[in-house]
């Protein structure tokens, strides 16, 4: 494979299967040396210093934001807004715009969401005292649209949504769903956090209002991640985390505060890994989207013909490879997914056990745990029939 | 595998014939506990005479891990004192598998020690 040469773990884990990009991918070289430059020649404070480095360091940092901007055809370069990652994006949209709802208000999310998704909402729901809704899912892992279209008539002020189901694979009709929501009146959020290593995401063209992912899983490093605002909205929501730089002025009596994005960029940012963000979408950019997409597929339509062959597995996902992204969670006929994942790990298989933050998922499905197989650009048929080679043997290692 | 290996065969027979599985006729106390992570359950019931567990059972389901701990915990009970019993810390199941539990899979070792404590509460 072209790119896996490109990504030094496995240089020093030659025969690691890293199933486990979904929780995190790998980190190319590329992204690695960007962050390690900045600390090495450049390293300076952003937005402050007035000596050279500072410049340096502050023109790269917002050099970072037209990348992004460009990265998800955003319309104005002010509507990204660096975060710590996914989770504190949709933190910070929960906390500004559940000021506004009341308790005749309603929210709606849908039984795939991840416990990021979910938790806020419900958090902020016991001050607010607004109603919760989730749409159910069809028994193939995709999302009842009808069932969803039932609930969107109860009004909804807010709708929250993933693109990419971190279980199931499933890529929602984002398009469709923002649409629909819109004619209800809602305001829509959409978790990309599954979506934008594995395809092209335009903002413009979803016409959805919050669009949120983190850096570590597009091949970016940990503690970066963005929050995407329509403009009109994010200069109406209240600012979530307080103190330097997201202010215009400060007097004993009262702070005003910045315009966006500063707003939203409370104290010193990441800016090495802000910076890294930016060599991860260099990267992205350079493999091209029609390559990405097209060894995904075949990994898709590789790994569900694996799957399909292997007795006693279950396969949580959809079964079809349209709007799928390559991420499996299954279970094992008589394997506990703890056990499953511990006996793959020595086969050199590395596998995710246990809800994967979506325990309302796994309820939906009568399931406690699952396993969890999640690919990325890096990996090969060949890991996908190591895989089912080491499936088929589950069984016999545990009952011998 | 080697013997250092928490899945090696001695383990993984407590699994599947795992030691005191069932149920007491007349359990003096029994204690339900479970891992909310992974939906794994435990029951232990307990028979006390002069301070000492006369007698051991448990049942339900659960990984490998925490079958295999139940099964290597409850040998170990069987005869011991209460008093004895309210000393066990989590560090002393673990060194039952005489081999190094990851720290992802502590939660499934430790699960019969969780039943045990209530149980005690109720003696
Ligand atoms: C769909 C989805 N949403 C949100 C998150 C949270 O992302 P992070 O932990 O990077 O904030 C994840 C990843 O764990 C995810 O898969």
């Amino acid at each position: 494979m072209i790119t896996r040469n490109q990504f030094p773990i496995f240089k020093k884990h030659p025969k690691l299967v890293y199933f486990d990009s979904a929780a995190t991918s790998q980190k190319p070289q590329s992204v690695i040396d960007a962050i390690n430059e900045f600390y090495t020649s450049t390293n300076a404070p952003v937005h402050r210093g007035v000596y050279a480095s500072a410049e340096g360091t502050t023109s790269a940092y917002e050099g970072v934001r037209d990348q992004v901007k460009e990265f998800i055809n955003a319309k104005h370069r002010e509507e990204i807004i660096f975060t710590s990652g996914t989770t504190l994006s949709i933190n910070t949209v929960v906390n500004g715009f559940a000021q506004t709802l009341s308790s005749d208000d309603r929210v709606l999310l849908t039984d795939m969401e991840h416990h990021a998704m979910i938790v806020p909402w419900q958090a902020t729901a016991q001050w607010m005292k607004f109603a919760i809704d989730f749409a159910p899912l069809t028994s193939n892992g995709r999302l009842d649209l009808s069932a969803f279209k039932n609930l969107l008539a109860k009004k909804p002020k807010f709708v929250g949504v993933t693109y990419a189901s971190n279980v199931l694979g499933t890529v929602n009709p984002i398009k469709e769903i923002v649409a629909l929501a819109h004619q209800a009146g809602a305001v829509v959020l959409v978790d990309a956090a599954q979506a934008i290593a594995h395809m092209p995401v335009d903002v413009q063209e979803l016409d959805c209002d919050f669009l949120v992912f983190s850096g570590h899983k597009m091949y970016g490093p940990n503690g970066v991640g963005v929050l995407y605002g329509k403009k009109e909205l994010l200069e109406k929501l209240p600012p979530f985390i307080y103190g330097g730089h997201m202010i215009e002025s400060v007097s004993r009596e009262k702070t005003t505060y910045a315009p966006i994005p500063a707003k939203f960029e409370a104290g010193t940012p990441p800016v090495a890994e802000v910076i890294g963000l930016g060599a991860a979408i260099s990267f992205i950019k350079g493999l091209g989207w029609d390559e990405i997409e097209k060894h995904e597929q075949a990994l898709v339509e590789h790994a569900l013909e694996m799957f399909r062959g292997v007795s006693d597995v279950t396969l949580l996902g959809p079964l079809d490879s349209k709007d799928r992204a390559p991420i499996f969670s299954f279970t094992v006929a008589g394997v506990h997914p703890h056990d499953g994942a511990s006996l793959l790990d020595r086969s050199g298989i590395a596998v995710r056990a246990g809800h994967h933050c979506t325990q309302v998922l796994h309820e939906s499905l009568s399931l406690g745990a699952s396993m969890r197989a999640s690919l990325a650009i890096y990996n090969t048929k060949e890991e996908i029939d190591v895989l089912g080679t080491a499936l088929q043997g589950l069984k016999k290692k545990l009952y011998g | 595998m080697d013997e250092r290996d928490i899945y090696r065969e001695e383990i993984l027979e407590q699994y599947r014939h795992p030691h005191n599985f069932g149920a007491l006729e007349k359990p003096d106390a029994s204690a339900f506990a479970a891992n909310p992570i992974c939906g794994d359950e435990i029951t232990l019931e307990l028979q006390v005479k002069d301070g000492s567990v006369a007698d051991v059972a448990f049942k339900g389901t659960g990984c490998a891990l925490s079958v295999a701990s139940a099964s290597l915990f409850t040998e170990w009970m069987r005869g011991q004192k209460i008093a004895a019993l309210k000393k066990v810390t989590p560090e002393f199941v673990e060194q039952l598998f005489k081999a190094p539990v990851g720290p992802a899979r502590l939660h499934c070792v430790h699960l019969p020690l969780g039943a045990l404590r209530k149980a005690l509460d109720e003696i």
